[in-house]
């Protein structure tokens, strides 16, 4: 049962994007489309999940005084992996993403993991966190994206739903994304706190 | 200072691993990346010189370019030219006639500032080839000049200039060899 704890409370009482508000460089750039969306937030969903079992496995090997440097050396090898396999298997997908991909080294979800979890608890329940913590930021993303595209490009998922109005480039830009997210953390907040 | 030695082996021994596991994957992965690369070059031969049936890898002193025929007699060439960018080097390939106009350019590779210096191959929505690159098309390859021919991107003067005067000298250059 504290297992099942750790993995659901990612997705949405600590949801990094919209509970922590962390990582939002990424959320801000790369979701101008659902594709660009999964493809990120699959993508550090691995890295994630890869970083909090080495911090947790070396977690009583490292002193305290080099962990960051440590953690670093763990996330970086596991974004170069990503990198390259996705290169080789999915280039458009590395294209459309492009320097978002090794900018996952600085996701502050990935280090804020290692730091405040898997490098005090064991390997398994750093799996389940890991878990939680990549899939809340995925859905976060995927929500994200769908709003943008539907209104700045009149699709989804590339799919194109309607073109009885000419959408609104901005949506698609820097602009959109700071209105998207803010309103979306703006009825989140309302909601839950008009609840309690 | 033994401190010091003994955090400082722990670090060593952990980028080591580290190391070890990127070599491998990069051994592993690399020959697909290149073939992805050679199928990319293939699709923006295709796109430049549509017309053309087939194409032919040349090099001619160290410049790297494909010879297209049309039904047998020589339509153009498509040089591969590496510019210096912002962020890095673009790698891309241009398409000239004989006579060095331009039919075509198109980006392989870039590291660019997303949103800025990432437009020269930003594809508009709604349309199907990049805006900044459609300029060129038509140009003399040998005088193409930013302001006088083509519009630079929007705090992107860099990148710009760096396409664009990479394709002239590159075009300059093998036009005078390949007369020869």
């Amino acid at each position: 049962m504290k297992m099942m704890g750790e993995f659901i409370k990612g997705l949405w009482r600590e949801n990094p994007t919209f509970r922590i508000v962390l990582g939002l460089c990424p959320t801000l750039a790369v979701s101008t489309s659902v594709s660009n969306g999964i493809g990120m937030g699959v993508a550090a969903t691995f890295v994630l999940i890869g970083s909090n079992i080495f911090v947790s496995l070396v977690r009583n090997i490292v002193p305290e005084k080099v962990r960051i440097p440590c953690f670093i050396v763990i996330i970086a090898t596991f974004v170069t992996i990503v990198d390259l396999f996705m290169k080789a298997y999915s280039p458009a997908l590395s294209r459309s993403l492009g320097m978002f991909v090794p900018l996952i080294v600085v996701n502050c979800i990935v280090l804020g993991r290692a730091e405040a979890f898997s490098s005090k608890e064991p390997p398994l329940r750093s799996i389940m966190d890991a878990l939680g913590m990549g899939i809340g930021f995925t859905w976060a993303l995927i929500l994200i994206s769908a709003i943008r595209e539907l209104l700045g490009n009149g699709s989804i998922a590339g799919i194109y739903i309607s073109r009885s109005f000419e959408p609104p480039l901005f949506m698609i830009l820097a602009p959109g994304a700071l209105l998207t997210i803010g309103l979306l953390i703006g009825m989140i907040n309302y909601f839950t706190t008009k609840r309690r | 200072m033994n401190q010091m030695f003994k955090f400082g082996m722990i670090l060593g021994v952990i980028c080591l691993l580290a190391t070890l596991v990127l070599a491998a994957t990069y051994q592993v992965t690399k020959p697909k990346i290149e073939a992805q690369m050679r199928l990319e070059e293939q699709a923006a031969l295709k796109a430049i010189l549509p017309a053309a049936d087939s194409f032919k890898e040349k090099t001619l002193d160290g410049i790297e370019y494909f010879e297209a025929f049309k039904g047998g007699s020589l339509s153009g060439y498509c040089l591969k030219i590496t510019a210096s960018g912002y962020g890095g080097y673009i790698r891309l390939i241009a398409g000239i006639t004989p006579d060095g106009v331009i039919k075509g350019v198109r980006i392989l590779e870039h590291q660019e500032t997303p949103g800025l210096g990432s437009q020269i191959d930003q594809v508009k929505p709604g349309e199907k080839d990049p805006w900044f690159l459609r300029q060129f098309v038509g140009k003399s390859a040998r005088t193409v000049a930013v302001k006088k021919d083509i519009d630079a991107i929007t705090g992107a003067t860099i990148s710009s200039e760096a396409v664009t005067g990479a394709i002239r000298t590159g075009a300059d250059v093998f036009l005078l060899k390949v007369k020869r």
